[in-house]
């Protein structure tokens, strides 16, 4: 390996493993997928209560879905991280975003349950910055559209009160938003991982 | 016209790839490194001691799972020495 290169030939190996550098993310599509699924669940069995008599314990499987969301997130999340081979500033800045969106939200349900409102289409209006930015930061298309559907569905949203066509609103942008970009993600890394 | 030598210890195929990977990251593990690059162990242990002798990288030695782990970061001067060599190329390739 001691064979001379030229300036040329230097450039293109640095601009190389730069490139492999910016492309070694942290395995995150389990969380969309995990999210996807607990947040569908949450959404059906909410409407569900509220339909059959039971509005009052509408909230339960909201704080249910965000406990278990966390519990399970955390313990794969230590388990993956000690088996990471690299540290990306990339993943910092990204776990930063999901930690604001996560505390911007916990203050909004909370402020809009003491005002009486449903804070549900303000919270799909949120979760568009934290896909969309995710996506930017990875350069993965499908979670731009993700980030850009919540976006429009929680706009969408705020202009019905029908409650059978706000839970397929949000589960579709859910399905969209989160497991369909999650399950390409999971392909790509595979794919990363075993090239 | 004079141009800028190339710093000798950058200007090796593997001890270049290490470097501008460590670039990119904050630290990474001899695997990932071994894996980037595609060299060989005995290579990469070379190459490595060269350009962490030289102040380029840190190297920390641990252990996980019971396993030796080595882990590399990139120093200050490792940055800088990069820096320098990236300009001294382009001016290379301006000329």
């Amino acid at each position: 390996m001691e064979q001379s290169m030229t300036p040329a030939e230097s450039l293109k190996l640095i601009e190389r493993m730069i490139g492999q550098a910016k492309r070694s993310f942290s395995r995150m599509s389990f969380y969309f997928l995990l999210w996807g699924v607990l947040l569908i669940a949450a959404m059906i069995a909410a409407y569900l209560l509220r339909t059959h008599g039971s509005p009052g314990m509408q909230g339960i499987p909201w704080g249910v879905a965000g406990i278990l969301g966390g519990v399970i997130g955390s313990i794969h999340g230590a388990r993956e991280g000690r088996k990471e081979e690299v540290v990306n500033p990339m993943d910092r800045i990204v776990g930063w975003v999901w930690a604001t969106f996560v505390i911007t939200m916990i203050i909004m349900i909370v402020c809009s349950v003491k005002s009486g409102m449903d804070p549900g289409a303000n919270i799909t209006l949120l979760t568009g910055m934290p896909t969309f930015l995710t996506g930017q930061i990875m350069r993965f298309r499908p979670l731009i559209l993700g980030g850009i559907l919540f976006w429009v569905v929680g706009v969408g949203m705020h202009f019905t009160q029908d409650a059978a066509l706000l839970v397929g609103l949000y589960c579709g942008a859910m399905v969209f938003g989160y497991i369909v970009p999650g399950i390409l993600l999971k392909r790509k890394e595979d794919v990363l991982r075993t090239a | 016209m004079s141009f800028a030598p190339l710093d000798p210890l950058l200007h090796n195929q593997l001890r270049l790839a290490v470097v501008s990977l460590l670039v990119g990251v904050e630290s990474a593990e001899f695997n990932f490194i071994l894996e980037k690059t595609g060299a060989t162990r005995g290579n990469l242990s070379v190459q490595l001691t060269k350009l962490k002798e030289a102040g380029y990288i840190a190297v920390t030695k641990s252990y996980r799972d019971n396993y030796p782990l080595t882990t590399c970061k990139l120093a200050a001067k490792g940055l800088r020495a990069f820096e320098k060599y990236v300009e001294a190329i382009q001016g290379y390739l301006a000329s």
